[in-house]
């Protein structure tokens, strides 16, 4: 039976965020994703860019009925790097503006670190919600297609545009496969008394390689299997090959464009703005008119 | 008189996957029997119908969502009144819902195709996994190791090979010593003839009968009916889900029923139905009630006998 994959399954309902281009949601992720890694000055600018940004990313799981439950549990498996970067950036010697201790050593904590380590927190939650927006409302199927349209210009350069658009679909195509391997060979090594969930590291490395080792062996034979069978039927990447289904371009994705490119452009322009602002009440003073850059 | 209890009760299960989901799937409703100590048991019925998962909820690897299925004393759900209900009946603790390690030792399952699970370097070490996961020392699980491995017919010049460079049928058996190593007493098999030549098939049914002969209850899931004819007492019958009833493997391949579960008629039942329509054969009632080989070939050498004279 099917699994929730880390970065989300998709899920088959019919809401405008389904039916939109896949092209289009492709391209407003990567928008999206470089809007939120822009920088906004100080802290109180790039918190309040990054929340506007959480809210529009929330309203998109809420009108793609994306499932807030693996949302969650995708944002489980990043407890382990959150302690890292706590350790980097709030413990390890820095410089601040706000200290919270100095020590008679000479060393000093600063508030600094853990604003620092916030933001990335921050950055990378919103990053994971935008990219199970798209694999929850979009299959994979349609994301390779929009993958080979937006790569479509490079076979002017003679690049193998076809054969890597088949690796990426492959690639997602066996993702669904392989969980269920996963989970099968699991519950095989559970019933043998393994547990995936308690123990040390040492044991859970070694409950790992139980899993691992297994997957790889079936991967493999698996991917010997599919190259034959391509090739007992027929298949020859440098032929031209046409499509079942065409993707077009209807008024709603004008639409949806058109907001994804608002937001982002309003804030793409925030980030160029704000180096000469300070807080808050100088971005209002900038949109009346009152201060000048 | 005190009533004796059964080894293992489904109390009306029920187990749904990605409940909060569109893909949505109710693998079993309300599913209400018992099996027996010694019991060897079939299950069938057509894929999808919720074998695989059913057999799960003994092992604990899936906790029904309604309901509870007991082994032993051992009461496995997921659902927290019942939890509280069954506490206060069965004078049990949280923690005795919890304690899967020891249900495992109990309850132990070959899935489809169990060679895909196999990862160590050496076919030894690989049975003896189970066995030092379940509290054996190392001496004694190198024994339960040896012993399944020589009951399963794998030779000692295996034990050091690496269990990859073994045939199919090889490192399926590898796989079941590497189960029947931790001596449970209630061995669940997902299709285990699934994908053998007609050699291996054998080998592995001879040895299941021979671990059933042994004392442990045995639970086959299958689509193989002359499997099920020839080597199961009880044929536990399910179909969308929900549980249709326990027959004898008679009783089910005489029911007109058969093609309505979406299972295959045995190739002797097939060969019978071609003698009841011959010529020959048509009027004569006796032939109703032969079902096994062994009184069919009587039956034929006495017709021929007759006939001769």
């Amino acid at each position: 039976m099917a699994t929730t994959s880390i970065l989300g399954k998709y899920s088959p309902y019919n809401t405008i965020l389904h039916r939109i281009d896949p092209r289009l949601k492709l391209f407003s992720l990567i928008l999206l994703m470089v809007v939120v890694f822009l920088p906004f000055g100080n802290y109180t600018n790039r918190f309040m860019v990054l929340g506007v940004l959480a809210l529009f990313i929330f309203i998109l799981m809420l009108v793609g009925r994306v499932s807030f439950a693996s949302f969650f549990k995708s944002l489980k498996a990043m407890w382990l790097m959150f302690i890292f970067l706590l350790i980097f950036m709030f413990f390890i010697p820095s410089e601040g503006k706000y200290p919270i201790h100095s020590f008679s050593n000479g060393y000093t904590l600063y508030y600094d670190g853990l604003l620092q380590v916030a933001h990335i927190m921050l950055r990378l939650i919103l990053m994971i919600a935008l990219t199970i927006v798209l694999t929850s409302t979009t299959t994979p199927m349609e994301i390779t297609y929009s993958l080979e349209w937006f790569l479509a210009p490079l076979k002017l350069v003679r690049f193998p545009t076809q054969i890597v658009s088949l690796t990426i679909s492959l690639a997602l195509r066996f993702i669904p496969t392989l969980l269920n391997e996963t989970n099968r060979i699991m519950n095989a090594q559970k019933s043998r008394g393994v547990d995936y969930n308690r123990g040390f590291l040492t044991s859970k490395i070694k409950s790992i390689t139980t899993l691992i080792i297994p997957l790889l062996v079936s991967c493999f034979s698996r991917s010997d299997e599919l190259a034959v069978a391509m090739e007992a039927r027929g298949y020859n990447p440098y032929v031209k090959r046409s499509r079942y289904k065409t993707l077009k371009f209807r008024l709603r994705d004008l639409f949806s464009i058109i907001i994804v490119i608002i937001i982002a452009g309003g804030v793409i322009a925030f980030s160029v703005c704000s180096s000469n602002i300070e807080g808050f009440s100088d971005l209002i003073n900038l949109l009346w008119g009152i201060k000048t850059i | 008189m005190s009533k004796t209890r059964s080894l293992i009760e489904f109390h009306n299960i029920s187990f749904i996957y990605n409940k909060k989901d569109p893909n949505r799937f109710d693998a079993i409703k309300n599913i209400n029997f018992t099996l027996e100590k010694g019991d060897f048991v079939a299950l069938v019925g057509k894929t999808g119908s919720g074998k695989s998962t059913l057999v799960q909820t003994l092992n604990a690897l899936l906790l029904p969502n309604e309901g509870y299925t007991r082994v032993q004393d051992f009461y496995i759900t997921q659902n927290k009144e019942l939890k509280k209900t069954l506490k206060k009946e069965h004078n049990l603790k949280g923690k005795d819902f919890k304690n899967y390690s020891n249900l495992r030792k109990e309850v132990g399952i070959v899935f489809q195709f169990p060679e895909y699970q196999l990862f160590s370097d050496s076919v030894l070490k690989d049975v003896m996994f189970g066995p030092k996961n379940f509290g054996m020392k190392e001496e004694e699980a190198k024994e339960a190791a040896i012993n399944a491995l020589n009951s399963v017919g794998i030779d000692k010049s295996y034990f050091k090979r690496s269990p990859f460079e073994l045939s199919g049928g090889e490192k399926r058996r590898v796989a079941i010593a590497g189960i029947i190593a931790s001596n449970p007493s209630i061995l669940i098999l997902d299709e285990p003839t699934v994908g053998l030549d007609p050699n291996g098939k054998e080998e592995i049914l001879n040895l299941i009968k021979k671990i059933h002969e042994s004392g442990k209850t045995i639970i086959v899931v299958t689509h193989d009916m002359d499997l099920v004819m020839n080597y199961a007492q009880k044929v536990v019958v399910l179909k969308d889900s929900k549980y249709i009833g326990t027959k004898t493997p008679k009783e089910l391949f005489n029911s007109k029923d058969l093609t309505d579960y979406s299972l295959e008629i045995p190739t002797f039942y097939k060969f019978k139905k071609l003698l009841k329509n011959n010529e020959l054969f048509k009027d004569d009632k006796s032939l109703e009630n032969i079902d096994d080989l062994d009184s069919l070939t009587d039956y034929l050498l006495t017709f021929k006998k007759e006939k001769s004279n």
